[in-house]
């Protein structure tokens, strides 16, 4: 009896194993992987460091991972950034980045523009076919119709397409188009017929197909910088409508729905698991396709990154600045190496119209933003990420350097205005607290009571609710997220600020948010100061600075900035690059110079260890990462290996973008 | 019995109505800026989600709503998801996840049960004694300390020790067994240290010390006797813990990125997904009654002392 209960255990215990090491028996989600090739899998034969070999061998597989869902592959309408990367590879856009951000033809041989950058002719080259999910053709040819119908497709609003605005105001005639549909949708246009509007699209809207092969867009305001919204904008890209039509709400649900005209074809998409891009066999430039698989593995989150790229099962892992430490002294500390560029830049956010009397009484008061703009001490805080040299991060404008040239080589930030901004170190505890003591002598009277302030309490629930005075110091309520980061580092902003402006003139008090920041915190107005960081969009600095007009979408915070208004008007209206990135340079030197908000440091954060060789490919600054042409080591690449390939690299972007 | 079955259904038919309509209405109640992510509302005016909403249908009045839902749900359309996974039919979401996690849960709840039992048998055998000491020991320890401790430790130490893979992949078989292992943990404690309590509390009835008295061994009372009673109050769960294979583990799915349901129901209902949300909650409330309906005959069946209705007895 004892050996038959023993024995039933045992196989129970097997059968349980044997169950758990079975597959689902039926998940429509997964899908074969016919064409991967099995590639020499880096990782696989690295389970340790090699040393450092030159010439460099390559792999044609590259494993990588990512954390956020890929919820839906319909790249007209994501919100996630990752699905904007599987479609910058999988579907073609008109022109695409060279390695040194120059543009190229793509999908488009050649192309023209009218003096004032408000018509744009795409010359398509010819025979390019739509591929589906095994890389097999279909039949339907790339045309000129397909990129007029991607915007007759998101300027439908039934289609809810994502961050349409741009696009929507730019290209002549959409708006109205757009906004007709609406009324017709909310019964508000009851008289129009909504099959009329949508047929009278070809008319009315400035996107047309003036042959099978030749597309042009007629915009409704200059935009020389057309080409890198091409680049940045999901919304340009192409689709072939009568499948589009077909699918409906399906279209891009998975990989079986949808088309690709690009260097990659999605060959196996594991919802939340696993998605293989492989080489396009039938993509126009398929010889400058190196990598021909890219296995991407979900994550739960990073913690594993790090061990999973020592065990080789990815290719490439950050080093946030805690582990960074512990590299120290190994042998892989040699294969550390810093992340070199973040076009994201973080600010702080000053709410203009604040229901805390005293911050209300003395926002307004250039003199007090400007102590506030001094007492921060940017490398403190870029210390928190980047503990061996935080001068890196230290960011005094608002759009990035080294982002967007001029047609001389002329970076945008070294124009007059940004350029001495750029080189001011403006931590001072000196100057911020003498700006303090003026804004204290016209705010406030002898015994230190503020003009005009009464004591109160302030309710700014859910964040926060206390009383004020009236009285000196002035209360400043700080928000953050509850974030372990951001919480020292409101803490530290709270010290460094007290401190330099005096804790007898300034008091800064913490609170922290959960959950929507934007929706509790930003948009109520439940704040004084935040910090949050915006990236440009697309290679003009209007991108980002007309959206920072006083009734621009990103002033949260409400200022009101006349001066400022009126010189990015002027500046979007300058077809002239360099006339017009002179208006932009200084404009945002006035709102900078003014603190009217405070940029300080760059979103650039940790190291990285990696096995692609950089440079390789398009220089997507304002989309999504391109493979083709990317390169991947057999071998890590050390520190000293991707710095030499760095300063080669400036030396001859400098040359291109000078025009040499 | 057959009374009894047709009442009960009746009422976990009510319960599970007044469940999911409370649901969707609370739904209904939440504010129309949680439909949309912080990177949503810093990208488009109010006109455009108005729009948006609109084209969702969610600006409908509550019980028409409601009742397109129902409709639909007749005619097999469970409807598509809105946020967590916009556009993609629920169907076809829960066909994909639930097959994963079942597999796991099945599995998982075969070796907890299979190891539980054996442990409370083993603790209550020796009771008081080494054995039972560290049976207790790694019950507390599983149950006071926080899971993702041991969990991340397992995942990253014990998976080097045995040259496992830190992550699960569907085609390698060996990246199976560690969150297969990690999922049992808790049901093993549960199992061991119910089972230790029941068994130790027929112990001192008076059929087991008659049995002692008549000179049965120690073993052969726990084995023929202790343990078919000791094991009725715990059978009640066995139909809800069967049933509730497909519910998954938000940590363990996450840590071996295992595309499971774990945290589906949390996902959905942070990012307002109120199709997702009524469907998941409408699913788990059938599961949870017909659990415990369940649950009742099957321990009507093991013990035939128990009776469902007055005439029975």
């Amino acid at each position: 009896m004892k050996r038959t209960v023993s024995l039933f255990l045992a196989i129970v215990l097997l059968a349980s194993l044997a169950c758990a090491c079975q597959g689902p028996a039926s998940d429509p989600g997964v899908q074969p992987t016919d064409g991967v090739p099995s590639g020499t899998g880096a990782g696989e034969a690295q389970p340790t460091p090699p040393e450092q070999a030159e010439p460099l061998e390559y792999v044609d597989l590259y494993k990588t991972y990512f954390t956020s869902e890929y919820p839906s592959l319909n790249y007209y309408t994501t919100v996630y950034g990752g699905v904007r990367g599987l479609a910058a590879n999988c579907v073609e856009a008109l022109v695409e980045p060279d390695e040194y951000g120059l543009y190229q033809p793509a999908m488009a041989l050649s192309w023209e523009s009218n003096e004032d950058c408000t018509v744009w002719t795409f010359h398509l080259r010819e025979g390019v076919e739509w591929v589906d999910h095994q890389g097999n053709p279909t039949g339907m040819k790339v045309t000129a119709q397909d990129y007029v119908d991607a915007v007759r497709y998101v300027g439908d609003p039934l289609n809810g397409a994502y961050s349409l605005r741009v696009v929507r105001d730019l290209i002549e005639g959409l708006y109205d188009y757009y906004w007709g549909l609406d009324d017709i949708d909310s019964g508000t246009d009851t008289t129009t017929v909504r099959a009329d509007l949508v047929a009278s699209f070809d008319e009315t809207v400035g996107v047309k197909a003036l042959d099978e092969y030749t597309v042009q867009y007629t915009l409704s305001a200059s935009a020389p910088y057309f080409l890198s919204l091409i680049e940045g904008s999901m919304l340009l890209l192409p689709c072939e409508y009568s499948y589009v039509t077909e699918m409906g709400e399906d279209f891009g649900i998975d990989n079986q729905h949808m088309l690709y005209c690009g260097a990659y074809y999605l060959s196996t998409f594991e919802r939340d698991k696993k998605i293989v891009m492989t080489a396009n066999p039938h993509y126009w430039d398929k010889d400058s396709v190196t990598i021909r698989s890219i296995e991407q593995q979900r994550l739960g989150d990073t913690m594993t990154t790090l061990e999973m790229f020592k065990r080789g099962e990815i290719d490439e892992c950050v080093v946030e600045s805690e582990e960074y430490s512990s590299l120290l002294g190994t042998e892989w500390e040699k294969y550390l190496a810093p992340n070199s560029f973040s076009s994201s830049t973080n600010y702080l956010w000053l709410d203009f119209g604040s229901d805390n009397p005293e911050f209300n009484a003395f926002i307004h008061n250039e003199n007090f933003r400007k102590a506030l703009q001094h007492s921060i001490d940017r490398e403190s805080i870029a210390y928190l990420r980047e503990p061996v040299t935080p001068s890196r991060l230290v960011r005094n404008t608002i759009i990035a350097e080294t982002l967007i040239y001029d047609d001389r080589g002329v970076d945008y930030t070294d124009y007059p205005g940004l350029a001495e901004i750029k080189a001011t170190d403006y931590y001072d505890a000196g100057k911020a607290r003498a700006y303090m003591e003026a804004a204290v002598a016209e705010l406030c009277d002898a015994s230190g009571s503020i003009l005009g302030v009464d004591a109160a309490t302030v309710d700014m629930l859910p964040v926060a609710q206390f009383d004020v005075d009236g009285k000196l110091p002035v209360t400043l309520l700080y928000v953050g997220t509850d974030d372990e980061a951001e919480i020292l580092m409101a803490q530290l902003l709270e010290v460094m600020i007290e401190e330099a402006i005096g804790a007898d003139l300034i008091d800064v008090q913490l609170a922290f948010a959960t959950g929507g920041f934007y929706s509790t915190v930003a948009d109520p107005l439940n704040y004084d100061v935040y910090y949050d960081s915006l990236s440009v969009p697309y290679g003009d600095p209007g991108s980002q600075l007309s959206r920072l007009t006083s009734d621009g979408a990103e002033n949260v915070g409400y200022y009101e900035v006349p001066e400022y208004d009126a010189l990015i008007e002027q500046a979007l209206m300058e077809s002239d690059i360099q006339k017009r990135y002179a208006l932009f340079a200084q404009a945002e030197a006035y709102l900078v110079n003014g603190a009217y908000v405070i940029p300080f440091i760059s979103s650039l954060r940790g190291y990285y260890m990696t096995r692609i060789e950089p440079y390789t490919g398009p220089l997507m600054q304002f989309g999504s990462i391109k493979y083709k042409g990317m390169r991947v080591s057999a071998q890590i690449l050390t520190a000293d290996q991707l710095a030499a390939i760095s300063s080669a690299y400036e030396e001859k972007k400098a040359d291109r973008l000078s025009g040499n | 019995m057959l009374r009894y079955i047709l009442n009960r259904t009746l009422r976990s038919i009510l319960t599970v109505v007044i469940v999911f309509v409370t649901v969707f209405m609370l739904l209904r109640f939440m504010p129309l800026n949680g439909y949309f992510t912080d990177e949503m509302l810093k990208v488009s005016d109010e006109q455009t989600r108005m729009a948006y909403l609109r084209n969702q249908g969610l600006l409908d009045p509550p019980f028409s709503q409601l009742w397109r839902f129902v409709k639909n749900l007749f005619a097999g359309d469970l409807g598509r998801s809105l946020t967590v996974y916009p556009k993609v039919p629920i169907t076809i979401l829960l066909c994909e996840k639930i097959p994963v996690t079942a597999a796991f849960g099945a599995a998982s709840l075969v070796l907890g049960m299979t190891l539980g039992l054996l442990m409370g048998m083993f603790m209550a055998r020796y009771k008081e004694r080494l054995g039972d000491t560290l049976g207790t020991f790694y019950v507390v320890f599983v149950r006071a300390v926080p899971s993702l401790i041991y969990l991340f430790f397992i995942q990253v130490w014990v998976s080097g020790v045995l040259k496992l893979p830190l992550v699960f992949y569907e085609d390698r078989p060996e990246s199976w067994i560690l969150p297969t292992i990690c999922l049992s943990l808790g049901s093993i404690a549960w199992y061991a240290i119910w089972l230790r309590r029941f068994m130790v509390d027929e112990e001192n009835r008076d059929y087991v010390k008659f049995a002692m008295v008549k000179g049965l061994s120690k073993k052969y009372v726990l084995r023929r006797h202790l343990f078919k009673n000791a094991i009725i109050p715990i059978a009640i769960y066995l139909p809800s813990d069967i049933l509730f294979i497909i519910s998954g583990s938000l940590i363990i799915e996450s840590l071996y990125a295992i595309p499971g349901t774990g945290g589906l129901l949390t996902k959905a209902i942070q990012k307002q997904d109120n199709n997702l949300v009524q469907v998941i909650v409408l699913m788990y409330a059938i599961l949870s009654v017909l659990g415990v309906f369940l649950g009742d005959l099957l321990v009507a069946f093991v013990d035939p002392r128990i009776r469902l209705t007055e005439d029975e007895g």
